[in-house]
């Protein structure tokens, strides 16, 4: 479910509809091979080493499937102990008081896919693999704030962190443990046969991969969560959109998963016989993205006329067809510190106009405005060939055309936008979607303190180049607080900040479209996962 | 003849360092890069980036990372895939399997049906059958390809239901009847435009031929006229189109590359835009010179055939 | 260099090389009907795409999302509107506009860089001709689209970067059938005359060989026209053309196609102007080939 796909739009095909009916039949019919479940998706999973893969969502799935982590996510946001007897709180003795220890207490009756016992010195292998400067680990999950590591038995790990670092509960849930001996022995864990061919705890065994065609795992017997329903579970890969329809609606996929039914055929469907459409609501808010290091950007009236005229409402009604949900902050409005009392600005253009001129941004003869010499003029860039994000663009570009503000559209392939142009701050504005870095706390760090500019040398994904003392000071307390009402304070208090200053301009939150046959059952989106694989164990086929 | 073919083994090997060059060069020194999907992972922080790209290599100065690749790619090792956790060989491998029996099938119809179109038009030259195979041929050489195959998709797979839109096969049905189903549509797509193309060039090869006097004398003898057209023109006809054969293979490596991904086949065209996308240059530099390599040897081997059909060419090319 | 001392000058009108034209051109063009139809198509599409600013009914890129996909013979709309509620008639003359120039610019690369190439390989010869006649065999190797889409991807699209891009890619045919020309030219008794009168190497190329090779060159450049048409919608199908909201015929398919389910219409006519320009092209080369050198003709 990443968003920012590289992968752009073009494979977009047809699909077939009056073939698909009798098909269907055919297939609902009892074609269907009993206990085999079959899950579309549009992108393909290649690497399913769980620290070493890049393409969050769907190589996500094969990590849930195989793998598992000390904890997991539920739907509803609690964590429930997986590998772990039990989720480590201060209460319970699993955090010290000064919230920098941390005990990690594990189950004792699981074994990996080729019958090895599991124990604690999995989880160190991991952590040593996740900070071994020599392994290509995509992220280190927060780890980084670990300072000393160690099993105290074969069930207990004990782990000293340099800073009280609250989200580091989210680390674990993120960290699929991997086994030592597999691995140890491996001269170089970058081009293990165990990335292709991976070894886990997790409910289904890796069976085999066909590049470019699916995915396919068998059931492990002996899983501790108990024994799955399925016998055959299939993560399919068809690269594009409506063919997949067209197989969701033949029956020849279950479930149609990653990245979601085009908005453009939520109507057509929902008619779909023997199916129902869920939608799955994603960390992910769209946002207009201003680099304030800009000349036109780095007045705070600027940002806030230009998120007053645009018309957030008709480019969700428009272009998604009302599907996601609009928000005013980095978060979802469904999040626990979703900062309820955020003032809407609105959709108001001539008070955007007005805003301007009184700012000193006059109409310049060329029809454009401009303050000493600056005109209100910019690109805006997106991956090229996203058709959704096209439509708002052009839709956003006759927004500020009537406030006298010149957009232009400058898209380019993925692997150009995301790279040097957005990180070293070339853009002018990006049309982009991210979440927080350890969704679900709501830690933005990452994204506004003023150190961690990487245009500026910084290390950190602040692309927007904020900078706002009150800010950083928000976000060292936010992370250092335990209380969960305390940080809900601090946190409303950064949403408020980031609506008055608007460094992004948020629009919506993201929810893709997902479909399941009736015969699915323990299919169910999660909305703190960035994939629905999170219980395959629970789901079957009748 | 061992000294014709060691020198165009010889120029082969200078082509594909070219290649390589050329390549090589445009990828690294273009803008944009593989880490763009990295900073696309929300996970993933500056600091993961500039360590991965240490990893990768990718910061050191370009010619250093060329003089790297060449002297791996001799030696077998064509390095690993930035996303894919394993060795780039046998990804790129695993692919041609697919692609050799979409071009393959392409190729043997497309010759099957554009010799016999290009006979048929021969003989009945400046015959509404002459013209009408011609408009018609000029007209498939002028469709998009894969609108073309849109539109047959639409057709086929939408409207009548006869076929399926895309894919190798059903998951979990590989059965011959299974695939060959899935192939037709996308072979028959590609072989339209190669057929085109030979019709017109056995068209024009047997005019040539059929006007010249030995035709005549074999005809004088009393031979039938299938004789006279297999025994001794298509012989004659061989050679050129044999050449043909030979220099078609771009068009046809081009021709597969829009077709697999109108229709999903899994092939090397999908896995080369997929690693386009990302930016996958290991993956991206070993499907250059696999393909390269393909179209060379291609070449070469039709010009040894044509050698040894024809020993004056032999000569006149040493 | 004025004219009246110019030796080479002199020399280039005392001997007259035996010229490109040929009596009987017009006439036999004219009885090749699909090329003449292939002209009148071309015209049309021409004059649309030029005139689109006074033709056109509506701007191009007036969004009215009231009024999306509307079908053909809609209302206000002759050939329905698109996606986000856009007049489609008038965004195929617009898109014509660019389609058509980057057809004819992208040509115009390939004459002047492989005239260029073809030219110096084979008048200078030696070593200069085995590196420029075994860089156009590289190029011969990568297929084009392949090596296209190499490039595309790194380069962000316009109207010229596409042209160049195309031009720069497909040059190699033009560079051929130059060098083989010349080099059977360079025998010919007229350039032997030329050069013995001191002309020098540029002028004998321009004034001797270029009037000589026109006829191949013409038919070639035609049919890169043609082919650079049909490789600009390929680009744009693979995701890397012209960027919206500029319309071009391979961008609004490739537009449409993600609209199959809701709207096919809007693939049709983009994809059926493609067909109709490119085999126009076609035809036209088919036709001069014909006309211009009887010797040229595919039976």
């Amino acid at each position: 479910m990443l968003r920012e796909r590289l992968t752009i739009g073009r494979r977009a095909l047809l699909a077939g509809t009056a073939a698909a009916t009798v098909l269907g039949h055919l297939r609902a019919a009892g074609a269907r091979t009993p206990g085999q479940l079959i899950i579309g998706m549009n992108e393909e999973a290649v690497n399913f080493n769980p620290l070493l893969y890049v393409n969050t969502g769907v190589e996500t799935s094969v990590e849930f499937i195989v793998f598992d982590a000390p904890w997991k996510l539920d739907p509803t946001g609690s964590f429930v102990p997986n590998l772990a007897t039990e989720i480590p709180t201060q209460a319970n003795g699993g955090i010290s008081a000064d919230g920098k220890t941390w005990t990690i207490k594990l189950r004792k009756d699981v074994l990996w896919h080729d019958g090895t016992p599991f124990t604690a010195a999995d989880m160190i292998f991991t952590l040593d693999t996740l900070l071994n400067p020599k392994v290509v680990v995509r992220s280190r999950n927060g780890h980084e704030h670990v300072e000393t590591y160690k099993a105290v038995d074969d069930y207990t790990v004990l782990i000293k962190l340099k800073d009280n670092f609250a989200p580091y509960l989210v680390s674990w849930q993120k960290t699929s443990v991997i086994p030592k001996h597999v691995l140890a022995s491996v001269p170089d864990i970058n081009t293990a046969d165990f990335n292709t061919n991976p070894i886990g705890t997790g409910p289904f065994r890796f069976k085999e991969r066909v590049a470019g065609s699916y995915i396919s795992f068998t059931p492990n017997e002996k899983y501790h969560g108990g024994k799955p329903k399925l016998n055959l579970l299939v993560q399919k890969y068809i690269a594009d959109q409506q063919t997949m329809y067209a197989q969701y609606q033949t029956g020849e996929i279950d479930i149609y998963d990653i990245n979601g039914i085009p908005p453009v055929l939520f109507a057509k469907a929902k008619q779909i016989p023997q199916s129902k459409t869920l939608l799955s609501p994603s960390p992910f808010v769209e946002f207009i993205y201003f680099n304030c290091a800009k000349p036109q950007f780095q007045e705070k009236v600027v940002r806030q006329a230009i998120y007053k005229a645009v018309d957030k409402k008709g480019w969700i009604d428009a272009v998604w067809y009302g599907v996601p949900v609009p928000t005013l902050s980095y978060l979802p409005p469904n999040h626990w510190a979703y900062n309820k009392n955020l003032e809407d600005p609105g959709y108001d253009p001539k008070q955007a106009a007005a805003m301007l001129d009184a700012a000193g941004w006059t109409v310049g003869a060329d029809g454009v405005r401009a303050k000493n010499g600056v005109r209100l003029a910019f690109t805006m860039s997106t991956t090229a060939g996203n058709k959704p994000r096209e439509q708002a663009q052009q839709l956003v570009q006759q927004n500020l055309k009537k406030i006298n503000i010149e957009m232009t559209i400058k898209n380019m392939p993925g692997s150009v936008v995301w790279g040097d142009y957005t990180i070293k701050g070339e853009y002018d504005t990006l049309m982009v979607a991210w979440d927080p870095l350890l969704y679900p706390d709501p830690d933005y760090t990452d994204r506004i303190h003023s150190k961690l500019i990487p245009a500026k040398g910084g290390s950190g994904s602040n692309y927007v180049q904020y900078e706002n003392p009150e800010i950083d000071d928000l976000c060292a307390k936010g992370v250092a607080a335990v209380d969960q009402a305390e940080r809900k304070k601090i946190y409303d208090r950064i949403q408020e900040i980031l609506l008055e200053d608007v460094p992004f301009a948020p629009i919506f939150s993201w929810q893709a479209i997902m479909a399941a046959h009736d015969w699915v059952s323990g299919y169910t989106v999660n909305p703190y996962t960035s994939t629905n694989s999170w219980n395959t164990g629970d789901w079957s086929v009748t | 003849m061992r000294r014709y073919v060691a020198a165009r083994l010889g120029q082969a090997a200078v082509l594909l360092l070219g290649v390589s060059v050329i390549g090589f060069a445009l990828m690294h020194l273009a803008p944009g890069g593989p880490l763009a999907l990295y900073t696309l992972n929300p996970t993933v922080t500056a600091q993961d980036i500039e360590r991965v790209k240490h990893l990768f290599g990718l910061d050191q100065p370009v010619y250093v990372q060329y003089v790297k690749w060449v002297y791996g790619f001799l030696s077998g090792h064509w390095g690993y895939s930035f996303f894919g956790g394993r060795s780039v060989a046998p990804i790129v491998l695993e692919r041609i399997p697919a692609t050799l029996e979409l071009m393959g099938s392409s190729l043997l119809l497309a010759l099957a049906m554009g010799v016999a179109i290009g006979i048929w038009a021969a003989v009945r030259r400046n015959t509404l059958v002459d013209y009408g195979t011609a408009t018609v041929a000029m007209l498939a050489l002028s469709l998009p390809t894969f609108w073309f195959g849109l539109l047959a998709i639409y057709v086929f797979a939408q409207v009548l239901g006869w076929l399926p839109a895309g894919g190798i096969e059903t998951t979990g049905n590989g059965s011959l009847i299974d695939r060959l189903t899935h192939l037709l549509l996308p072979m028959l797509v590609l072989a339209l435009v190669l057929t085109a193309q030979w019709s017109r060039y056995t068209r024009s090869a047997m005019i040539d031929i059929l006007t010249q006097d030995y035709i005549r004398t074999a005809r004088a003898k009393g031979l039938g006229p299938v004789r006279v057209l297999v025994g001794h023109g298509l012989r004659a006809a061989l050679v050129p189109l044999v050449t043909l054969a030979g220099l078609q293979l771009p068009l046809l490596v081009g021709g597969a590359l829009v077709t697999e991904t109108v229709f999903s086949w899994p092939g090397m065209g999908l896995l080369f835009i997929s690693a386009l996308d990302n930016r996958d240059y290991p993956v991206l530099m070993a499907i250059l010179m696999v393909g390269a390599l393909f179209v060379v040897l291609g070449n070469l081997a039709a010009d040894i055939a044509v050698a040894l059909i024809d020993p004056r060419i032999r000569l006149s090319h040493v | 260099m004025s004219d009246a001392v110019a030796p080479g000058k002199i020399a280039a009108d005392i001997v007259a090389p035996p010229r490109a034209y040929r009596p009987g051109v017009v006439r036999r063009f004219v009885r090749h009907r699909l090329a003449v139809l292939g002209v009148v198509l071309i015209a049309l599409l021409g004059i649309a795409s030029v005139a689109a600013p006074y033709l056109a009914p509506y701007d191009p890129d007036e969004i009215d999302i009231g009024a999306r996909y509307a079908p053909p013979l809609a209302e206000n709309h002759l050939l329905g509107s698109d996606d986000l509620g856009r007049d489609v008639t008038t965004r195929l003359m617009y898109a014509g506009r660019i389609s058509l120039s980057v057809g004819v610019a992208a040509m115009l690369v390939t004459l002047v860089v492989g005239f260029a190439i073809g030219a110096f390989a084979a008048y200078l010869g030696g070593w200069v001709d085995t590196v420029l006649m075994r860089l156009t065999d590289v190029m011969l190797c990568f297929p084009s689209v392949f090596l296209l889409l190499f490039v595309a991807a790194f380069v962000a699209p316009s109207l010229t970067s596409m042209a160049l891009m195309i031009g720069l890619t497909c040059w190699m045919e033009i560079a051929r059938i130059v060098h083989a020309q010349i080099l059977t030219l360079k025998q010919a008794d007229f350039i032997a005359a030329a050069e013995m009168a001191g002309a020098p190497a540029w002028r004998i190329v321009l004034r001797q060989i270029l009037p000589n090779s026109l006829a191949p060159i013409l038919v070639a450049a035609t049919l890169n026209t043609a082919n650079a048409i049909l490789l600009e919608s390929y680009i744009s199908f693979l995701g890397y053309g012209i960027q919206p909201p500029q319309a071009s015929w391979g961008n609004m398919l490739t537009n449409a196609q993600s609209d199959f389910q809701v709207d096919p219409w809007l693939a049709v006519f983009p994809g059926l102007a493609i067909t109709l320009a490119v085999a126009s092209f076609n035809f036209i080369g088919d036709g001069l080939r014909d006309a211009l050198d009887p010797r040229l003709r595919r039976r």
